[in-house]
């Protein structure tokens, strides 16, 4: 396998322009934390964006942060605090920014903060044919043209590869508290719907734990309304204190309407975000298990991609295949970029 | 006998008589949104069901003739206003709310209902859908899909796109496809994305999968005067350099307060130089937390009063003048143009002084009103049509307060859109390449070009075209328009 480490925009666009000339097939990555996601794909190199670490430019003022697309992170973490604020993401230090954004890994204070697409302004990409574009702008609010960058945002790096980013970034919560109640899901979604403003409400086999974040007197305010609703045993500040799903071999994440949590769990190996629809299954293979998973979880209009481990993203539906199937041909016509990876096997 | 004719009949036939207009004055009324472009098209139709969507993609499709879609038709961009033989998509008889699902915090409503009758649905169960456009009590869901909706309120909640969580779509060519999930994420590329804010051109919204806000358990709203313009924005800066996000943070300088006294009995202080409208929401502790910060930003500030919202009647005052603001114009000059920049925050002062400038040399009236928090301007020029000279006097100083914005690192548009009225000036935000990877997305839903064409990008933007992209700048973009469609 061979390994291009690209030192600048350019040489990425270089490397891209290459690969096509001599036919050869590139996996992007970034920090290695979200690659499992996607369909096995058979690839000459790697592209890694990890050279590509700049903060480019950040106004506290302005709620916006440009960085670059191998940022790691905890860099990112570190600047923002600087500036009293954080990019929503609760991804591992060592992810990088690129590689969060491309694999559309979920915040799990997604009840509270949204998606994480949603806070991508504007990117800058280079495309399957080796273009350099950009989509977006660094305001809050455009509407510009296509929101490519939000399509390219969770494309899993086949149809372009992140090298900047502007972000939309939030002032840091005053004060975080966790509480912790015996419980089931029934108790989670009461949780969500009945204390405003709370950052996540996580069931698991054992317990539900509910995450406040904002100002002191306004959680201290949202804890004592979910007293009301159950009593919690044991308050800390971390979220989520327990993973049960983080031990096992394979790990799928799956996306259902909130309702229909029920219908995804299965075993005792994992843990479901009430209000939300997310819910981390531990397996411990990606065989039977995850096919009667996966059987369940499109039947009922959800999907089931595993995110560590084997097993690829499944089969389920995929909206306008057609659609699809130009975009990818539009973006990467010589199938560059992890041919097979994608949804559809794109 | 005519294509046109024969499309005629051929949706009479789907939709019944009585859905298709082809007279001379709906034709007229239907060559023109809320912009001030006008256009001109072959027939008016107003579907009722996807089915007939269908039914009028395939026709139009038949016989050769483009299709715009349009809802309520209160675009300022003109991204609705047809050219040509066009049939006129109108969605506006689509206006049921086809189920509320609280507890997947979603509701499936047709693109024709308006914006606040799915709010005022949502509320008394305790929810509400939170773009709110100022033309929210005309304005259409499927529009506020088409052109990602903003309103005072995006700046704390997101624009529309962080709102819709799933689309059913008639594609150009008359298939039906469901673009996202009711689910927090769906498989592929993420063309629900794509397709807010589309403009029309990539396909005509069907029904829309809305995601259901819960109602904030309080809210607060104060109104405060500074005697300088620049005081008021640099609270707004001191607010969120200080961690507060309100709900909505409003500015309106002292000519459109003026005004919007005038027209909504507000009680306004008209003899301030700008008033700032902020709105915390929270729990009742939040709401006392952000207030303070507020309070002491806008002292810092040097803010002369405060007025504040005790009861839900006195919000919707305070509300009232903001939002009827560009009715309130009309008592300045018979016509407007408003513009829609996006500048950042702390470039507010510099942008608004330039604003004025460049209204003094043209000797223009201008007034201001915008979303300060997210730097969304919205200058208004008015002018009266039919002194000769002024319109062009208004052109020229519209295209220099686009470029002042752009040049400040700003966007063309905030919530209005592209359409037809700023497609030239795209060149201005994206070079060949930005714009070759836009026409891409256009031609991967509508390879045919089939679906409100000449829209939102300016002609010679190419999928995989270089050679043509590259020849394109607003000047030469502007004379390939037909004739008489501006203006």
């Amino acid at each position: 396998m061979d390994l291009i480490h690209p030192a600048s925009k350019a040489d990425v666009v270089d490397a891209v322009q290459d690969a096509n000339a001599s036919a050869r097939r590139l996996l992007v990555v970034g920090g290695r934390r979200h690659l499992d996601k996607g369909n096995p794909s058979e690839v000459d190199a790697e592209l890694w964006t990890t050279q590509l670490d700049r903060l480019v430019s950040y106004e506290p003022a302005e709620m916006i942060a440009v960085v670059e697309a191998g940022m790691r992170v905890g860099e990112l973490r570190r600047a923002l605090a600087e500036g009293g604020q954080e990019w929503p993401s609760d991804a591992p230090d060592e992810a990088t920014v690129g590689g969060v954004i491309a694999s559309g890994s979920s915040s799990v204070r997604r009840l509270k903060v949204g998606a994480l697409r949603d806070t991508v302004l504007e990117v800058e990409a280079v495309t399957g044919d080796g273009r350099l574009v950009k989509s977006g702008a660094r305001t809050v609010k455009n509407v510009t043209g296509y929101d490519l960058h939000k399509a390219i945002a969770g494309s899993l790096g086949t149809l372009a590869i992140v090298v900047q980013v502007a972000l939309k970034v939030r002032p840091l919560p005053r004060a975080r508290r966790t509480l912790t109640f015996e419980g089931d899901l029934s108790l989670a979604s009461t949780l969500a719907a009945s204390v405003p403003g709370a950052a996540g409400v996580l069931a698991h086999p054992d317990e539900v734990e509910l995450h406040l974040q904002g100002w002191p007197e306004e959680v201290d305010e949202q804890a004592s309304i979910a007293e009301r609703v159950a009593r919690s045993s044991a308050e800390t500040d971390a979220f989520p204190l327990v993973r049960p799903w983080d031990a096992s071999p394979v790990v799928a994440e799956v996306a259902v309407p909130p309702s229909k949590l029920g219908g995804a769990v299965s075993g005792d190996m994992w843990g479901a975000l009430a209000g939300v629809g997310l819910v981390w299954v531990g397996l411990e293979s990606a065989d039977g298990d995850l096919d009667a998973l996966r059987e369940r979880v499109h039947a009922i209009g959800g999907i089931a991609p595993v995110v560590r481990g084997p097993g690829g993203l499944g089969a389920p539906p995929i909206p306008a295949p057609s659609v699809q199937r130009r975009l990818k041909e539009a973006f990467d016509p010589n199938g560059v970029l992890g041919p097979g990876r994608g949804w559809g096997e794109l | 006998m005519t294509d046109v004719d024969d499309a005629r009949r051929a949706l009479e036939d789907a939709l019944g008589p009585e859905h298709v207009l082809s007279d001379p004055l709906a034709l007229r009324l239907y060559a023109r949104d809320a912009s001030m472009v006008e256009g001109g098209c072959a027939l008016v139709v107003f579907p009722e069901s996807n089915e007939e969507i269908v039914a009028c993609v395939r026709v139009a499709n038949e016989h050769g003739l483009p299709v715009v879609p349009r809802g309520s038709g209160t675009g300022l961009a003109g991204g609705s206003t047809p050219i040509g033989d066009a049939v006129v998509v109108v969605t506006t008889k689509m206006t049921r709310i086809l189920e509320i699902r609280p507890e997947d915090r979603l509701a499936w409503v047709e693109p024709g209902v308006p914006n606040l009758d799915l709010a005022n649905t949502l509320r008394p169960r305790g929810f509400t859908f939170a773009p709110d456009p100022s033309s929210q009590q005309t304005s259409s869901i499927g529009g506020n899909v088409s052109t990602n909706a903003g309103g005072p309120h995006c700046l704390a909640y997101g624009v529309t796109s962080s709102h819709v969580l799933a689309l059913d779509v008639v594609l150009p060519d008359g298939e039906v496809v469901r673009l996202g999930s009711e689910g927090p994420e769906a498989g592929g590329f993420d063309l629900r994305a794509l397709m807010v804010g589309a403009e029309g051109t990539l396909g005509i919204v069907a029904a829309v999968c809305v995601r259901l806000t819960p109602l904030a358990p309080v809210t607060h709203t104060m109104l405060f005067d500074f005697m300088s313009v620049a005081d008021c924005a640099g609270a707004v800066s001191r607010i969120i350099a200080d961690g507060v996000v309100p709900a909505a943070l409003e500015m309106m300088d002292q000519g459109i307060v003026v005004a919007a006294e005038r027209f909504a009995h507000a009680g306004y202080p008209t003899d301030a130089a700008a008033i700032l409208i902020v709105e915390v929401d929270g729990t009742a502790a939040a709401v006392d937390a952000q207030t303070r910060v507020v309070e002491t930003a806008t002292q810092a500030h040097r803010a002369r009063s405060v007025r504040v919202a005790e009861n839900d009647a006195e919000r919707a005052l305070i509300w009232k003048g903001r939002k009827s603001s560009f009715g309130a114009v009309a008592t300045i000059a018979p016509h407007y143009h408003l513009h829609d920049c996006v500048v950042p925050r702390t470039q507010l002062v510099e942008v608004l002084t330039g604003v004025y400038e460049i209204a003094e040399r043209h000797e223009l009236v201008v007034t201001n009103v915008f979303h300060a928090g997210d730097g969304n301007l919205h200058p208004l020029l008015s002018f009266d049509r039919s002194v000769p000279g002024t319109l062009e006097r208004v052109l020229e100083a519209s295209e220099e307060i686009v470029r002042l914005c752009v040049g400040a690192g700003g966007a063309l548009s905030g919530e209005h859109g592209i359409g037809l009225e700023k497609r030239d000036f795209m060149p201005l935000v994206f070079t060949a390449e930005d714009l070759s990877a836009q026409a891409c997305v256009r031609s991967a839903f509508d390879p045919a070009g089939r679906m409100n064409p000449q829209k939102v990008l300016p002609d010679g933007a190419r999928c995989g075209d270089f050679a043509m992209a590259r020849g394109s700048d607003a000047t030469r973009a502007a004379e390939d328009l037909p004739g008489g469609a501006w203006i």
